[in-house]
């Protein structure tokens, strides 16, 4: 591959000239992370493989910290310290943006410790309940 | 006629309602709460009221704020919008009471047709079939399972103020009816102040398609064709057509003439929309068996769709028929022209289970194709709160056929980049492209179902041409960081301004 000429044309925006071909790439950065648009396609700095988004949803038998994805008002908590879980038991029920969103445990184990009360509004990332490896 | 119109809700279709005002000369008003205070809505009207707090309970729900709102700006005209208070019949006798104008049905046809109990007594008296189902008296836990019991599963449990799939829970087994009854009694709660449940029985692969109807006060009520909207997720449309791929002449006629009957038997006055669930699997095509599900006392999300098809406006009509003038077409000059298909953009993420995404809109270019229109709340620059619905923009593509339709949308989805935050864009583009819509086959539980790995579908590894561009622009940081604050702060720039 040649290596690719690249023109900013626009605020955010660029005409990427490979092998013959343009391609036009638009680019946002926040807080040191890029995001980039291609024909579709939204890619987020750094550029990982496909399936390590995903692959936090799969069943695993570690310690979990489970959090909130977004900021949310904890609707339920349905379990307590010292209670055995199964893998994909919904253990709390938060609400953001007028949906209930239903926070799942990985995998089996027990209930460590819950960090939250229902009413309590959460942030993204805060550790809302432990669990420990059965 | 109305001269000043307040307009009780926000986003896109707050700009939607604003742009028929200035068409006909009309006054417009935006209300926003203090998480909307920069919104593109407020920007789109004659002037602004700020309401409440971020809280939809505080704000765009509060009747007495609302009604104060009109007041203060002497508006004489009170149009709802969809989702909100558009569907309560205590803000339509309210905004009467008040002696403003309420740019939908009166309430007393709200009272009839946005219940569901009623609807269906009125639609069954008109000889439309409808779903087997109930609202049980007794509406403890005990009293609904009861009704699910009698009903038997599959059953659907849902809220009888609401729509849109908020609190609205299948029960395929008894044993999971106690958790669906309780989970959507909160959500209704949550989200309609209303917590009644419905229970009924559920139609397997149903296809949703809905008639438009529109009626004035003059005994006039015509119905505007249908619109398929069986691509859904948890009962949330995501793709809306017109015409349906999947009804004949015939079947369309029946369901038109059965809409209409039920619009004269209610006395309906305004826009309103007749849902069908249609049972495509049974019989020839001609004979489908089609139920009525309820009627939305509203204008709806979709109704772009019908607006392309038809040529009409649809706020525009709203407005005349509220202010006592007849209907501006009859039902001879209505006529279904090509095909339209709106896709809905949400800020949600399909990886991981369509969680919605607050956040900053770093980069958001609308596509600028002929043949495209796009109904949208948000901008450059805006960030996406947590306190309202994720629904960004819709994108809807008119031409002459369906397969053209489809390829139009296609291309608009593919050149519209939003960054910051992420969205269902590839999502959307992955059901497009599947065998199932191609062919007309999805119903509407297809998403959740046989369809349900589109969602998860990993994305293609990035081009290495793309490590390029980013070599380039981290080269400079001069440039990264015109992006960044260019996009990141518009009112940074404004501010200059004043000065």
């Amino acid at each position: 591959m040649a290596t690719p000429q690249v023109t900013r044309i626009g605020n955010g925006v660029y005409r990427v000239e490979v092998d013959g071909r343009a391609e036009i790439v638009h680019v946002a950065v926040a807080a040191g992370q890029h995001w980039v648009h291609w024909n579709g396609l939204v890619f987020e700095s750094p550029f990982s493989e496909p399936e390590s988004r995903t692959r936090s949803r799969r069943a695993h038998d570690g310690p979990q910290s489970l959090t909130a994805p977004l900021p949310a008002t904890v609707r339920k908590v349905l379990v307590e310290p010292g209670a055995p879980v199964q893998g994909g038991e919904t253990v709390l029920v938060l609400e953001a943006m007028k949906m209930e969103l239903p926070i799942r445990s990985s995998g089996p184990g027990t209930v460590r410790s819950v960090h939250c009360r229902e009413g309590d509004l959460v942030q993204p990332g805060v550790v809302l309940v432990e669990i420990s490896a059965s | 006629m109305i001269r000043r119109l307040l307009i009780a809700n926000r986003g896109e279709i707050a700009i939607r309602i604003a742009r028929a005002c200035r068409e006909l000369g009309v006054e417009s008003v935006a209300v926003y709460s203090d998480a909307d205070a920069h919104a593109a809505h407020v920007s789109a009207t004659d002037r602004a009221v700020h309401i409440g707090p971020p809280p939809p309970r505080e704000s765009y729900l509060n009747i007495d704020a609302l009604l104060d709102a009109a007041r203060r700006t002497e508006a004489d005209a009170v149009h709802p919008g969809y989702g909100f208070l558009s569907e309560n019949e205590r803000f339509a006798r309210a905004c009467a009471d008040a002696g403003l104008i309420f740019v939908g049905p009166p309430a007393d046809a709200i009272a009839r047709m946005g219940s569901k109990i009623r609807a269906r007594a009125v639609a069954t008296a008109a000889g439309v079939p409808v779903v087997p189902g109930s609202t049980p008296a007794d509406q403890t836990d005990a009293g609904v399972l009861a009704a699910v019991n009698a009903i038997g599963v599959p059953a659907l449990i849902k809220a009888s103020a609401g729509g849109g799939g908020r609190g609205m829970r299948q029960v395929r087994h008894a044993g999971e009816a106690l958790a669906a009854i309780q989970g959507a009694r909160r959500e209704a709660e949550a989200a309609f102040r209303d917590g009644t449940l419905y229970v009924e029985r559920l139609i397997e692969r149903p296809h949703h398609i809905e008639v438009q109807v529109f009626a004035d006060t003059h005994g006039h009520v015509v119905h505007l064709f249908e619109r398929e909207c069986s691509v859904q997720r948890r009962h949330q449309k995501v793709i809306e057509e017109s015409p349906s791929p999947n009804l004949t002449d015939t079947l369309r006629r029946r369901m038109t003439d059965a809409a209409v009957r039920a619009a004269r038997a209610a006395g309906y006055v305004n826009a309103g929309t007749f849902e069908f669930l249609v049972d495509m699997g049974h019989g020839a095509a001609d004979d489908a068996p089609f139920y009525f599900l309820e009627m939305n006392t509203r204008l709806q999300v979709e109704h772009p769709v019908t607006e392309q098809v038809t040529g009409v406006d649809m706020v525009r009509a709203q407005m005349l028929v509220a202010s006592g003038a007849p209907l501006p077409w009859t039902q001879e000059q209505l006529a279904q022209r090509g095909h339209a298909i709106e896709a809905r953009i949400y800020a949600e993420d399909p990886a991981t289970g369509f969680i919605p995404q607050a956040g900053p809109l770093l980069l958001y270019r609308e596509p600028k194709i002929p043949g495209v229109r796009i109904d949208s709340g948000v901008r450059e620059g805006d960030r996406v709160s947590v306190h309202y619905d994720a629904m960004l923009a819709k994108v809807i593509a008119t031409a002459e056929t369906r397969p053209l339709a489809i390829a139009r949308l296609r291309e608009a989805l593919l050149t519209f980049p939003v960054l910051g935050i992420r969205t269902n864009i590839g999502f959307l583009i992955r059901v497009l492209d599947s065998d199932a819509f191609r062919d007309g086959a999805v119903h509407t539980g297809y998403l959740d179902e046989e369809g349900a790995a589109l969602a998860s579908e990993p994305s293609p590894a990035p081009p290495e041409f793309l490590r390029a561009v980013l070599a380039a622009t981290s080269e400079g940081p001069s440039t990264a960081s015109e992006v960044l604050t260019r996009t990141w702060d518009p009112w940074g720039t404004v501010r200059g301004w004043n000065a």
